[in-house]
């Protein structure tokens, strides 16, 4: 019985061939829109998160309550850590590493030009790690033990003296004369922003500066699982020493991960219901032909029921119709998303490599997705072609057989 | 003595509202034997077509009862008619009415589908239904590649399939030409003497002539008559 509609649906899809077909792109437009955004999000997801998780083990803790903003910006306004606080936190369970990022003012004079600029130290370990995704314009980092040598920004090396600043030149920080040891690309927007950093090592700024003015701790955990208890220990310890509820705040790798992808996924969800409406609309296509193929098989239908055919069996062969119709859009709209998300991937690198992005962006397109878009294509060809069967199947016969 | 296959009790078909009330059918008796082969007659707009379609199964009487095969078809709901429908009448159209899109073979089986029947069972019955009306050499033809008589065999074809008690033919051979209207008739006929009850609604008397009973229909009123 199931096969017999199936058969006459087939049949009359064939029968109106060109009508078929149109109706069966819109379909497949929008599953590929779907199927490509879903795609290009997938994508960014993980590119995102593979960027991310390699630092998962970090926790840091900055001072002030507005949470971590700017990565390596050291610009806190609530105070600084003490050797304290740094005692403690090494004290806590679970604690691989600590270092402390410590900021402060010098005075920098290059080719007769003086200036002042603000002055970072850290642990060379953490500065590799936490600058790796960055990409360096020339020179190279410094390592661990070497003295005297510097990291700048691209603005320090082009904007700030009357000169550039090229690898290997000195620069004078408070009377003490300063290597470069490499220069980090231009930055723009978004992501770590070193353009106008000086990076030296903790020990370098100690001897420069006197001071030890600590603005963030870097922590490593033993085990990534244990990194959120551990930043509730280190944050209420920080806390306890200064005697204030909110004078630090410890943030997990994860915990910014997960940010980042909600909003991803956030961006990803708009995105689709924009593609949506691309389907809804070809769902109004599949009713609007299966109400023309209603009225012009109104005498077939009478027939059919004249001959023994139920109510059942009428709509079940213009619903099989419908879903014939949207499943192979839906096929189809899958095969060109593959192709589409491919296209949509290579517009945004281009876009994004004007921005000096050093990320790899490739669409990835999962089983879910297309399984979803499957049902999708499924439900809205049940749902589009229910009114145009529901009204075949009330016909009555003698007004169909009659109906010229 | 063969049984009733149709019985009418005080049926009448009526359209709108008193006091603007329309009777297309007024309370008729009617009993027609098991093996009858009935013509109807009248004018356009006497009843005929209100009287097929009420023994068709396809409406249902304002009042009054109808029976086939012993079932009150007049309490049953739709989808009961259809069964009704499906396993105790064919229907023959003036317009042959085939599905266009299916070819001979696939109209024949048609009918059997709907009523569940395996599809090996049906391929066969179908072709040796054809066979039987001449049509062996067009099995794969559309509607649209055959004849008006070629399509009215496929349709006594399609109407004999699920064997039914009863054949409504609704003037078989008014879009023919005689030659093979004649040849309609006689394919009919050899049918009814295989013991189907024949109904034919028609208004060349020529053909009524050949029936053995007639019934004649005037302004909704049903009388014996003869041509």
């Amino acid at each position: 019985m199931f096969r017999d509609h199936v058969k006459l649906a087939v049949k009359n899809l064939r029968h109106r061939m060109s009508r078929s077909l149109l109706t069966l792109l819109g379909i497949a437009i929008g599953i590929m829109a779907i199927i490509s955004l879903l795609a290009l999000g997938e994508g960014m997801q993980q590119a995102v998160t593979g960027e991310l998780s390699s630092l998962s083990d970090v926790i840091i803790v900055s001072t002030g309550g507005g949470g971590f903003s700017s990565f390596g910006g050291g610009g806190s306004t609530g105070g600084y850590f003490t050797q304290r606080d740094i005692a403690d936190v090494e004290r806590v369970q679970g604690v691989r590493e600590v270092s402390a990022q410590l900021s402060g003012v010098g005075l920098a004079e290059y080719n007769g030009k003086t200036t002042i600029l603000s002055l970072t130290g850290m642990d060379v370990v953490v500065m590799k790690l936490q600058y790796a995704s960055q990409t360096l314009d020339a020179g190279e980092f410094f390592n661990e033990g070497d003295q005297n040598k510097i990291m700048i920004g691209y603005s320090i090396a082009h904007d700030t003296f009357d000169a550039d600043v090229s690898v290997g030149a000195r620069i004078k920080i408070n009377g003490e004369k300063f290597f470069v040891s490499g220069i980090f690309g231009k930055q723009g927007f978004g992501g770590v922003s070193s353009d106008s950093i000086v990076l030296m090592s903790s020990r370098d700024f100690q001897k420069l500066t006197g001071q030890s003015n600590i603005s963030l701790i870097y922590l490593r955990v033993e085990n990534v699982n244990d990194a959120e208890s551990i930043a509730t220990t280190v944050q209420d310890a920080i806390n306890e020493n200064h005697g204030k509820k909110d004078f630090a705040t410890a943030t997990t790798m994860t915990s910014i991960l997960q940010t980042v992808q909600n909003i991803i996924g956030i961006l990803q969800l708009v995105l689709v219901g924009i593609a949506s409406i691309a389907l809804v609309v070809a769902s109004i296509g599949i009713m609007n032909t299966m109400l023309t193929s209603v009225m012009e098989r109104t005498r077939e239908i009478g027939i059919m029921k004249a001959i023994g055919a139920t109510t059942r069996d009428i709509m079940s062969i213009f619903i099989i119709e419908g879903m014939l119709l949207s499943s192979l859009g839906g096929v189809i709209g899958i095969i060109l998303g593959v192709f589409g998300s491919q296209a949509l991937t290579l517009i945004l690198r281009s876009f994004m490599s004007m921005g000096g992005g050093s990320f790899q962006l490739s669409p990835i397109i999962t089983i879910t997705s297309v399984v979803l878009a499957v049902a999708v294509s499924l439900i809205v060809g049940v749902l589009s072609s229910l009114y145009p069967a529901w009204k075949a199947a009330r016909m009555s016969p003698i007004e169909a057989v009659r109906y010229e | 003595m063969s049984k009733d296959v149709i019985v009418t009790q005080n049926v009448s078909k009526t359209y709108g509202k008193p006091p603007l009330q329309v009777f297309a059918l007024r309370e008729t008796n009617l009993q027609i034997k098991q093996g009858d082969y009935i013509a109807i007659i009248g004018p356009s707009g006497s009843g005929k077509s209100t009287l097929m379609n009420l023994l068709g199964c396809l409406d249902k009487p304002t009042s009054g009862n109808i029976f086939i095969d012993g079932n009150d078809v007049s309490t049953l709901n739709e989808n009961e008619l259809a069964r009704i429908r499906r396993e105790k009448i064919g229907f023959i159209f003036q317009k042959y009415n085939l599905i266009p899109t299916l070819n001979a073979l696939e109209n024949v089986e048609l009918s059997m589908g709907f009523a569940g029947v395996d599809s090996q069972v049906r391929t066969a019955k179908a072709k040796k239904l054809l066979e039987m009306v001449e049509l062996s050499k067009r099995l794969t033809h559309k509607p649209s590649e055959m004849s008006g008589g070629e399509q009215q065999r496929v349709a006594i074809a399609r109407a004999l399939a699920n064997s039914p008690s009863i054949i409504l033919a609704d003037e078989p051979t008014g879009n023919i030409d005689t030659k093979s209207g004649d040849n309609i008739m006689n394919i009919l006929e050899e049918v009814n003497r295989k013991g189907e009850t024949i109904i034919v609604v028609t208004h060349n008397m020529a053909i009524a002539q050949r029936a053995n009973r007639v019934l004649r229909i005037q302004d909704g009123v049903v009388q014996e008559g003869h041509v």
